[in-house]
């Protein structure tokens, strides 16, 4: 029904290259912050410094602090890792997956994403070391000669997951911080304080855009964004993993990996379009972040959301055809159990809320949008929730089942990550160019 | 900053009696100076002296002999519940005993032990105990209480004894029993009360009825093919219960003996009703009237027109197996039933067979519970004018005597705590533990054990023939010389001596068969049903805490009641009828009426109990046990000293109830985990029961060792004493975690026993599976550990190595038998008992790693050096199979064809707990076979 409707432009028309440089960098040049940007900075510091509180009491006290217990002895921190992780895909789907796919929209969009992307991995990052009992012994994770004469266990999904998460996370920044060299270069000229010229230009590390130069730089964009690519899908298959490996009731499943990766993209997909919808108001940047775009990331999120349908309802099949009498009865206290709500909230939020996404008319309001995508990401949460507790309530043996009571440091520790994110996300927007200014160049060079 | 608060003079004596004279006669500088000065200088010189025995003191250049270091001694001793001696061995390293096992030589034990036993190290240790005597409460010197002695001696031989009373538990003690002689010979009007809290009168004057005098009765379990067991407590607390476990379960196993059948009738689960094979629910006050019904079927009379439909078959089992039946009670019955009791053995023709009748063991059988209550009533009259208590918490279990305490003026209490009946004495002597004194006790055959002292008082206590000694005159016969005394005649040469000390037992000491008569009235007898009142309050022992003098043992105080799991608490146990009649939920918390007096608990849903039965547990709600056991529970002691209606309300409130059970999961179905049936299928084929489901492997790896360690374990028959969760705990160094952190589901336990029902919860069948990590060859905990802090070696053990745990806790999910704990907080550290009370071959474990059960490695580790010192074969015996009386576990080598462990694993009812896991455990199971009667329909 959509087909017949006119494609919007990716880029308003009358903009010209000058005018995007002139737009993107007065915004990072700006003396002094927006008003909107103190009112939303202040509360998630406030976050943060809570959740650093909480670490804080944790490291003193040890996990206990936490609702962990026997059986159920992965909670918020595994939930935390996984959904964050999780949100961070959106970035690299966008820029990494549609740079090789040649899409024009992505232009607009990879910045923020990528801003999103690293925020969301720093605070998966921290989730795994703080879920330790003995955090301070994370490093036996890495393969180095040490006086034990050991190597870690390479059967053990953690240890894959160890090194995917690394991966990722430190080529998700090298790729972030390759795509801004232009740009910084870019501040560096046009700044007008001596200290914007000094942060950027080391920011820039050099780039002066020789032609030399840009070829060395466009090969290595590429063979970057080729590596991140399918890096994306293998860190979701490998988190899909550390629960598939197990033999778990509720988590040995083959079809965890692609699970997870669906599951990543849409709420990546979701976390994008929760930040960009009220940037491109507050930063006015409806010339490069048009309708189209609404558009694009709607059907998206719409098709992400039907492969984890998909991957839902194929859950619930293998586990009443397959024998496993365990697995039944853990999947019925999922359904119908005093914590059903979990797993119907999340085929609320997931599934059946994002089927508006048919309708052009809600895709391109932005209200709407924002509140499907919201309860998306809660949904994601809820959907973690159910994966490591709810299947860890109800083991093999009656008599080791269990109950999980969450604790005020649980919840401290997931505001302290919410903080983390907002803050690094508001700080990257406010310094570096929320639109990436060469390639936008490039697009209205290519488009006038 | 808070201000400095210097409490007045006021509030000091409030807090610190003793000060009060001090603080009458203010001093001078110049005098508080020199004073200072003498107690800085008598008190270091003090600190030399820790209060032991005055003897050479002779730096260790030279090892004591026989302590090497690093390598234990092992000391025979005994330990009593309510008197009875069971042999025990205590280990001890370095000169520290650190854990108990049976003694296989002493007829009680057989080798094995209680849980009781199990945790006497963690009383030894505990820091609670009294280190200082006290006077009306308040701290005092010994020479205070030396005065004291000299003003009761006074006071004795002046009115020849006349109101003085001594209080004792059971005494079975000779030496204690002739101290209490040798007062009453100097002083005769002195009187002497044997009072326990939890009553055995009933026997003993069921006995007198039956025989015309006491004796004490011995039921050979092994030997009865048919047992009826009513209300009885024959395998949790009877005098040789250890032992009785060991009998009943060597007929429990079709695959190695001919099956008994056991028939229990009682008003809420017992051990051996939970282990027979037909469970009758009835309430205790129809006990009587089905115990008359089945005389009455026995004895060929008519039967009355009201009997149950399962007695007949039952009195014609019991016929049929004539002179291989026998019939128990337990204490809770009315004495004329224990007289028909003996009557219906009498003709089953048991006496001689399946029950022996031996002379008392008791020093002096008596009526316990008249005497108290003559007691009582003379303090009450103010009658009684110096009373001697021998470690009895009287204050706490009778509130009668608690307020009749203080009218005594010359008040003594002995006890190793300073409990409820201490505070309320004039005086307080702290008691020397068992493990530090000199002293004898009985078997409940007779058999006599010396107890000997297994270190030097850690405290500073004295022993209870010490005490009496006193009361004759100002210097004291030391424990040693009167024990030596009184066995002079069969222990006199050295050598006699040094074995009666080494075996733990005295040769020949047992009783002799009792000569005595059935007198033909006894047939006759009537049992009188009690009363009838809509709601029966049964009062018994708590299973852990027992009559409340485990309540400062943490270990007993965390161990999972057989059956409901609760652990810290006592909930009143209601039947599942009387919860639907009252719209009760467990954790609901109720006023508990009761003749004007009342008790505010939780209430818990008992399965299996009786109608109108409600169980209160004894032993809780103490206030001065110690600071583990004050204040937990409630105390319901208060309302069995009264009778009159029940009455149960709901307050509204809600109490949480700390479980090892967390979820309830009674309706699930256990029937593939824990195999069972019956013996007729069974017979008709054994292996019925082993329908495996190991699928194929792709890579299968079977440790190459010339050892492999394996454990069979015998589901016929466990009882669910729990023996083998304390030994685990004692062994393995694992700490208890305390009430918030059960109730938060992290109990440490290596070893649980786990219970399932089938069947509606009014009348459920009852199973039990010990559990404990099953080694597997395959196991899933090692393949997902990052760090390989768990790992495999080559004979088949599933090691956890604690300094490579970073405390991912993967391999807690992966487990599929969930057998992993996880140290969530530094619980060792956090533990109450002092760490020289660890078992210095175990790493206590820290914050944040994980830990299980190790098979003993450490045990295997000794088993290990003495194969390479002396070619023997490695031969282990882990702590639950040491400590099990009933022999569940078999532990060996499964490579070693003759040992019993492969025997076992041969058996048709050999199987695996959830074999389509693939994980090939080292443990197997015997599934549970039954004995049901066919003609009675279940």
């Amino acid at each position: 029904m959509n087909d017949a409707a006119p494609l919007f432009p990716v880029v308003a028309p009358g903009e010209t290259q000058a005018s995007v440089t002139d737009k993107v960098s007065a915004l990072a040049l700006r003396e002094q912050a927006w008003l909107w940007w103190w009112i939303a900075f202040l509360p998630s510091l406030l976050l943060l410094i809570i959740g650093i509180g909480a670490v804080a009491y944790l490291f003193y006290d040890g996990v206990g602090v936490w609702g962990i217990d026997w059986p159920v002895m992965w909670g918020f921190a595994l939930i935390g890792y996984v959904w964050w992780i999780a949100i961070a895909s959106g970035g690299t789907f966008i820029s990494a997956l549609f740079y090789l796919l040649r899409v024009d929209w992505r232009t607009s969009l990879n910045r923020v994403a990528e801003s999103m992307t690293l925020c969301a991995a720093a605070c998966a990052g921290i989730y795994p070391i703080l879920h330790l009992g003995r955090p301070w012994l994370f490093y036996w994770l890495f393969p180095y000669p040490n006086t034990m004469v050991l190597w870690p266990q390479f059967r053990s999904p953690l240890i894959w997951d160890f090194v995917a998460l690394l991966t990722y996370i430190i080529s998700s920044i090298l790729f972030w911080y390759q795509g801004l060299i232009p740009d910084f270069a870019t501040l560096r000229d046009h700044a007008g304080r001596r200290f914007h010229r000094l942060f950027y230009g080391v920011l820039s590390l050099g780039f002066r855009g020789s032609l030399k130069e840009w070829t060395h730089y466009r090969a290595s964009y590429a063979v970057l964004a080729a590596i991140m690519a399918p890096l994306v899908v293998s860190v979701h298959s490998i988190v899909g993993l550390d629960f598939a490996g197990g033999l778990t009731v509720g988590w040995h499943s083959t079809q965890f990996p692609p699970l997870f990766v669906f599951g990543a993209a849409l709420s990546g997909f979701a976390m994008v379009l929760l930040l960009v919808l009220p940037l491109r108001r507050l930063m006015h940047l409806e010339a490069y972040i048009t309708e189209r775009h609404l558009d694009v990331l709607g059907r998206l999120l719409l098709t992400c959301s039907l492969c984890l349908g998909y991957s839902y309802a194929m859950d619930a099949f293998t586990t009443y055809y397959g024998p496993d009498a365990a697995d039944r009865t853990m999947f019925g206290t999922r359904l119908y159990g005093e914590v059903a709500w979990v797993y119907w909230g999340t085929i609320l939020f997931n599934i059946t809320l994002p089927q508006l996404m048919w309708f052009r008319r809600v895709r391109l309001a932005p209200w709407p949008v924002w509140v499907i995508c919201l309860l998306v990401i809660v949904g994601m949460w809820l959907e973690r929730y159910e994966i490591v507790i709810t299947s860890l309530r109800r083991t093999h043996l009656p008599s080791a089942w269990g109950n999980f009571h969450v604790t005020a440091y649980d919840w401290a520790t997931l505001a302290g990550t919410v903080g983390l994110f907002l803050t690094g996300v508001l700080l990257l927007i406010r310094i570096v160019p929320v639109i990436s200014m060469f390639e936008m160049r490039g697009l209205v060079r290519r488009k006038p | 900053m808070p201000s400095l608060n210097l409490p007045d003079d006021e509030e000091l004596i409030r807090r610190f009696p003793s000060l009060a004279a001090p603080l009458a006669h203010p001093l001078d500088r110049r005098r508080t100076l020199k004073l200072l000065a003498a107690a800085l200088a008598t008190g270091t010189l003090g600190g030399c002296d820790p209060g032991t025995p005055t003897k050479k003191m002779v730096s260790a250049v030279i090892a004591p002999p026989g302590i090497v270091p690093g390598q234990p001694n092992r000391f025979a001793t005994a330990h009593l519940l309510d008197g009875y001696a069971s042999g025990i061995v205590v280990t001890h390293y370095m000169g520290r005993p650190t854990k108990v096992e049976g003694n296989p030589l002493h007829p009680a034990s057989l080798g094995a032990t209680d849980a009781f036993g199990q945790a006497a190290i963690y009383d030894f240790y505990d820091p609670d105990r009294a280190a200082a005597p006290m006077a009306r409460g308040a701290p005092t010197d010994w020479q205070s209480i030396e005065t004291a002695f000299e003003t009761l001696r006074t006071h004795l031989a002046a009115r020849h004894g006349a109101g003085a009373w001594i209080l004792t538990g059971t005494v079975t003690s000779p030496t204690i029993g002739a101290a209490i002689d040798a007062v009453r010979a100097r002083y005769p009007e002195a009187r002497w009360v044997q009072w326990d809290p939890v009553s055995r009168d009933a026997v003993r004057a069921g006995a007198v009825l039956a025989y015309g005098r006491p004796v004490a009765a011995i039921p050979h379990l092994d030997r009865a093919d048919v047992v009826l067991a009513i209300d009885s407590d024959l395998l949790e607390s009877a005098p040789g219960h250890v032992r009785f476990g060991r009998e009943f379960a060597a007929r429990r196993n079709p695959a190695r003996s001919a099956m008994s059948r056991i028939y229990a009738v009682e008003p809420t689960p017992s051990l051996i009703g939970v282990a027979g094979d037909h469970r009758f629910i009835a309430n205790a006050r129809d006990l009587p009237r089905i115990l008359q019904a089945i005389a009455d079927g026995v004895l060929h009379r008519p039967p009355p027109a009201d009997a149950p439909d399962w007695i007949a078959p039952v009195v014609a089992d019991l016929l049929a197996h004539r002179g291989r039946a026998l019939v128990h009670l337990g204490p809770h019955l009315p004495a004329e039933a224990h007289a028909l009791a003996f009557a219906l053995n009498e003709a089953l023709g048991a006496r001689g067979a399946t029950l022996g009748l031996v002379e008392p063991v008791e020093y002096a059988p008596a009526g316990q519970g008249a005497s108290f209550a003559d007691l009582l009533q003379g303090m009450e009259a103010g009658e009684v004018s110096a009373l001697l208590v021998l470690d009895v918490n009287a204050a706490y279990v009778s509130p009668r005597f608690a307020a009749a305490l203080p009218r005594v003026p010359l008040s003594f209490v002995l006890a190793p705590f300073a409990d409820e009946t201490a505070h309320g004495a004039a005086w307080f002597i702290p008691q020397a533990h068992d493990f530090e004194t000199w002293g004898d006790a009985r078997a409940f055959d007779g058999t006599a054990s010396i107890l000997q002292p297994q270190s030097l008082p850690l405290y500073g206590g004295r022993s209870a023939t010490e005490v009496l000694s006193r009361c004759l005159g100002p210097t004291a016969t030391t424990p040693l010389a009167a024990v030596r005394a009184t066995w002079k005649a069969q222990l006199g040469d050295a050598q006699a001596w040094h074995d009666a000390l080494a075996d733990g037992v005295i040769p020949n000491s047992a009783s002799r068969p009792a000569e005595v008569r059935l007198r033909p009235e006894a047939v006759r007898l009537s049992v009188q049903s009690p009363t009838a009142s809509a709601i029966e309050v049964l009062f018994r022992p708590d299973p852990a805490v027992w009559d409340g003098r485990y309540g400062n043992n943490a270990w007993m105080q965390e161990l999972p009641r057989p059956f409901s799991k609760i652990v810290w608490d006592n909930p009143l146990h209601v039947s599942p009828q009387m919860a639907a009649a009252h719209g009760l939920r467990n954790g609901d918390e109720v006023l508990l009426r009761m003749g004007g007096r009342e008790a505010r608990l939780a209430v818990w849903v008992m399965a299996g109990q009786a109608s109108e039965t409600a169980v209160a547990l004894l032993g809780y709600g103490r206030t001065h046990a110690g600071e583990t056991g004050n204040d937990v529970g409630a105390n319901l002691y208060p309302l069995r000293e009264v009778s009159g209606d029940v009455s149960i309300t709901r307050t509204g409130r809600r109490v949480p109830i700390a479980r090892t059970e967390h979820v309830d999961a009674s309706a699930a179905d256990p029937d593939d985990i824990l195999r069972h049936g019956t013996l007729d299928e069974f017979n008709r084929d054994p292996h019925y029961l082993q329908q495996e489901a190991a699928g194929p492997a792709l890579y299968r790896h079977v440790p190459p060792g010339k050892v492999a360690w394996g454990m069979s374990i015998d589901l016929n028959a466990c009882i669910g004493c729990n023996a083998c969760v304390v030994a685990c705990m004692a062994e393995n160094n694992v700490p208890v975690v305390g009430k918030d952190q059960v109730l938060r589901n992290r109990e440490m336990h290596w070893l649980r026993i786990d219970r399932y029902y089938e069947g509606p919860s009014e009348a459920p069948l009852t199973l039990l599976q010990p559990l404990l990590c099953q080694h597997c060859e395959q196991a899933p905990c090692e393949v997902v550990c990052p760090v390989e802090a768990t790992v495999h070696d080559e004979e088949g053990l599933n090691l956890q190595v604690y300094n490579r745990c970073i405390g991912t806790r993967f391999c807690s999910n992966n487990c599929p038998y969930k057998v992993r704990r996880f140290n969530f907080h530094d619980y060792a550290g956090l533990e109450r008992r002092p760490a020289i009370s660890r078992n210095p071959d175990v790493t206590a474990r820290g914050r944040g790693v994980m830990e299980k059960c190790s098979f003993c490695v450490q045990r295997i580790a000794e088993a290990r050096i003495a194969a390479d010192r002396d070619g023997v074969p490695e031969q282990a015996v882990t702590a639950c199979q040491a400590a099990c009386p009933t022999r569940v576990f078999s532990f060996g080598n499964l490579h070693d064809e003759g040992s019993e462990v492969v025997a076992r694993k041969h058996s048709p009812l050999n199987y695996v707990l959830l074999p389509d896991q693939n994980t090939h455990p080292r443990v197997t199971y015997e599934a549970r076979i039954t004995n049901p009667n066919p003609a009675i329909h279940a």
